[in-house]
């Protein structure tokens, strides 16, 4: 009954694997940004934020009307991108998204943190609830919108100078070198016909014998060059960098960096790590944990703005809507279930596989289960390895 | 003898509140009908997912999957079989019913399954991931009609059905709640090692619980499938498990009662709100402000629950007058503004309500309005009884 079966194998193209993966990687970083809210969130309260989606779709919002406040809105739009457009748009998103982050921690979260988790999951999930429907309300009426991709400086509509092309392995030499003396036979074929065609009076459908026999030896010529240069690109391997996208990769991992080094090597860094190892320890510490817990929020909430930022805006043709945070909001925490919950190498780790992972399902042919191979994900990690690929080994018995 | 009496009158008299549900509703127009059905729907489903959640303290988030499950099935075995079958259509619906729960209840084991090592918010994630995983699938599905859902034969509606179904759904849950057999279920929520520790077989009972509630749902799925006439995958995204969610939560996780007097309330507030034209968005922004201030006001009286009694009600009168006072006034200074003047389909508000039920019922009373408890009249006339010393029995 399943339609998997005539599938399976049949789409399998290698050459482009490595586009796919590439795809995978720089989608990836996106889902590791935002698993590091929910792991930060997790480690210290124990709590799945469930609302940490509908603030990534609230950080795309924000650098929407940014964007829109620089002259980039959709009737008219300036030509040309700018840095400081850029910054401003990430800096805005996240910002705004600590202060979205805070308020939901202080009014929904904090009032729940003596009942049962579930109550606090159940709050989580009505929060996540109300602000997708009620920003639908309050949000541009709900319609979706698209951040102008002109907005970047790397934009071009000329994919040549838009993306870098990366050359894995080049066309087959020796085929494109006889390619090469194909096309100067070519040449020379269509040098003849033409002169031909001038000798004849230039009429293109009205030609004598020797005039047709040259110009089907040149239609001939032109197609064998055609297929010769099929053949020699056949084993080519070549992949498109987007260059926005390079730029995405790269304030990645310089924010990767800048976490760890903070929650690594600086006093509130320690303070987080206290906290998230023993809550009631850490504040007969003297750690104010309040303090730390918004802390972590407005960390976690500002790193999932950034990649809002930087999904809306390098990913052409993204419509934001109030939905856009809840795929990357579930794969996101998948991502961090799968690293290790809980654990911020881990976060990235998962969420570069699970980016990954879904590039490989579109690219084995299942593009329409490319959502559900997340939940997959989840639920066989949960079965055999409840602690993540890099989280501890621990069995938590509630 | 008395035992059996009593047993054979109540089915008698189910089946007979039934025919008079559908004897009335006859008279009615077929939009009430409509909403008799789904109303009846919401309940069995409700109520079933309090069986997982409630009564057995699984919490699962992925009630729609089953629902789907069922409908699927009903859906599937009429463009299959229906052509060749020469009953009367009403055994049909019976039969698919049947169908429906027993397709769902296999995929409620299969759910169980993973329950048994997984607890708390990632059992709750793990369903949700089932019910989404199938969805997806039955969108790639050609057989199912992939995103474009199938269309049902035969299509009919039978009132009755419902009502029954709902009824059957209820008492079960409730003699569970009241004899022996229901008492593992009410061990494992309590506390599962405790239980383990008694001989109580926690797996078993668990299972027992996915197949049962899911079972429900799936039967509910498919009169749902039959009486809507065609069915798609986008009527069974993960809202659908949200709202039941609110509606076991809302009434209180374990009381039977509770759900059905939410499901209907959270059924019937909604289908209202759709006939509401347009609302303004300024009043929609005081009424969110002054229930802010109102729920901060009542944590605060539940905070200060040792003062005496007239103090607190005289607390509760100033909230809800401060409530209606800030909404007005707000009302009026935002009529002013003219950004708050564009006015909001009412049809847009429905999960807006069931998100700020959510929220303000976990604030203020998590454990639901009538929590373990049943709904009972005994609060009305105890006044007029003399004290009694309570009977010893179970308890939910």
């Amino acid at each position: 009954m399943l339609d998997l079966a005539p599938h399976l194998l049949a789409g399998l193209e290698i050459s482009t694997l490595p586009q796919q993966l590439v795809t995978g990687l720089l989608i990836g970083t996106i889902y590791a940004l935002v698993a590091l809210g929910y792991t930060m969130v997790y480690g210290v309260l124990k709590l799945i934020n469930f609302a940490h989606g509908e603030v990534f779709m609230l950080g795309a919002y924000a650098a929407l009307l940014i964007s829109w406040s620089l002259g980039y809105t959709p009737g008219n739009s300036l030509e040309h991108g700018s840095w400081m457009a850029l910054i401003l748009m990430l800096i805005g998103a996240m910002i705004v998204c600590a202060l979205i982050g805070m308020i939901i921690e202080r009014l929904a979260y904090r009032p729940m943190r003596n009942q049962a988790r579930i109550a606090s999951l159940i709050t989580a999930i009505g929060v996540s609830l109300f602000l997708q429907y009620g920003g639908q309300i309050f949000l541009l009426n709900g319609t979706p919108q698209n951040i102008d991709p002109k907005v970047s400086p790397f934009y071009s509509s000329d994919p040549t100078v838009g993306n870098i092309q990366l050359t894995i392995k080049g066309p087959n030499k020796e085929l494109l070198a006889k390619a090469d003396q194909m096309s100067s036979l070519v040449d020379k074929a269509k040098t003849d016909y033409e002169a031909e065609l001038k000798l004849e009076g230039g009429d293109e459908f009205n030609l004598q014998p020797k005039g047709k026999e040259l110009r089907d030896l040149y239609r001939k010529e032109q197609r064998d060059l055609e297929s010769a240069k099929n053949d020699a690109n056949k084993g080519a391997i070549l992949v498109n960098l987007p260059k926005g996208q390079v730029f995405m990769l790269g304030s990645v991992l310089i924010i990767m960096v800048g976490l760890t080094w903070l929650v690594m090597f600086t006093r509130q860094g320690r303070a987080m790590r206290a906290v998230s190892l023993d809550f009631d320890s850490a504040s007969l510490m003297g750690i104010n944990v309040n303090a730390v817990v918004t802390f972590t929020f407005a960390l976690g909430s500002s790193l999932a703005g950034a990649g809002a930022m930087m999904a809306a805006t390098f990913q052409s043709g993204t419509k934001i809507d109030t939905f856009f945070g809840v795929l990357p909001g579930v794969k996101a925490f998948v991502a961090a279930v799968l690293g290790g919950i809980g654990n911020i190498p881990g976060a990235v780790l998962g969420g570069i596989l699970m980016g990954l992972a879904e590039n490989l399902v579109v690219w084995a042919g299942y593009g329409g289960y490319k959502d559900a191979i997340a939940f997959v994900i989840l639920i066989a990690i949960l079965l055999f390895k409840p602690g993540g690929l890099l989280g501890s080994a621990k069995v938590e018995k509630v | 003898m008395k035992f059996l009496a009593t047993r054979v009158l109540s089915i008698l008299a189910a089946i007979g509140f039934s025919f008079l549900v559908q004897k009335l509703a006859e008279g009615q127009d077929s939009f009430t009908q409509q909403l008799l059905v789904l109303a009846s729907l919401y309940v069995t489903l409700s109520v079933s997912l309090n069986l997982i959640n409630g009564i057995t303290g699984q919490f699962s988030i992925g009630h729609a999957a089953f629902y789907q499950v069922g409908a699927y099935a009903a859906a599937y075995c009429g463009t299959a079989f229906y052509p060749n079958w020469h009953g009367s259509p009403v055994v049909w619906l019976l039969l698919m019913l049947v169908v429906g729960g027993i397709v769902a209840a296999i995929a409620g084991f299969i759910v169980g399954l993973p329950s048994l090592r997984l607890k708390g918010d990632y059992l709750a994630v793990v369903t949700m991931g089932f019910g989404e995983i199938v969805r997806i699938v039955v969108q790639n599905q050609k057989v199912l009609g992939e995103s474009g859902g199938l269309s049902v034969h035969p299509h009919l509606q039978q009132i009755w059905v419902v009502v029954l179904l709902a009824i059957l759904c209820i008492a079960l849950c409730r003699n569970l709640q009241i004899t022996a057999h229901g008492l593992p279920f009410l061990a494992v929520r309590e506390d599962e090692v405790a239980s383990a520790a008694m001989g109580v077989n926690v797996t078993k009972t668990k299972v027992i619980a996915f197949v049962l509630g899911s079972g429900f749902a799936g039967a509910a799925g498919a009169a749902y499938a039959l009486q809507l006439g065609a069915i798609n995958p986008d009527l069974f995204r993960m809202d659908q498990s949200f709202i039941i969610l609110t509606m076991v939560v809302l009434g209180g996780t374990g009381s039977v009662t509770g759900s059905v007097l939410a499901a209907l309330l959270l059924f019937y507030i909604p289908e209202k709100m759709r006939d509401l034209s347009d609302v303004r968005l300024s009043v929609l922004v005081s009424i969110l402000i002054s229930v802010g201030f109102a729920v901060a006001a009542v944590r605060y009286v539940i905070n200060n629950v040792h003062k005496p009694i007239k103090v607190r009600a005289a607390y509760y009168a100033g909230i809800t007058a401060v409530t209606a006072v800030v909404i007005t006034i707000l009302g009026k200074i935002l009529q002013l503004v003219p950004a708050f003047q564009t006015s909001v389909e009412g049809g847009k508000l429905r999960l807006v309500v069931f998100a700020g039920v959510l929220i303000v019922l976990m604030l203020i009373r998590p454990e639901g309005i009538f929590a373990h408890h049943e709904f009972s009249w005994d609060w009305l006339l105890s006044p007029l009884k003399k004290k009694r010393t309570k009977l010893p029995g179970v308890s939910a």
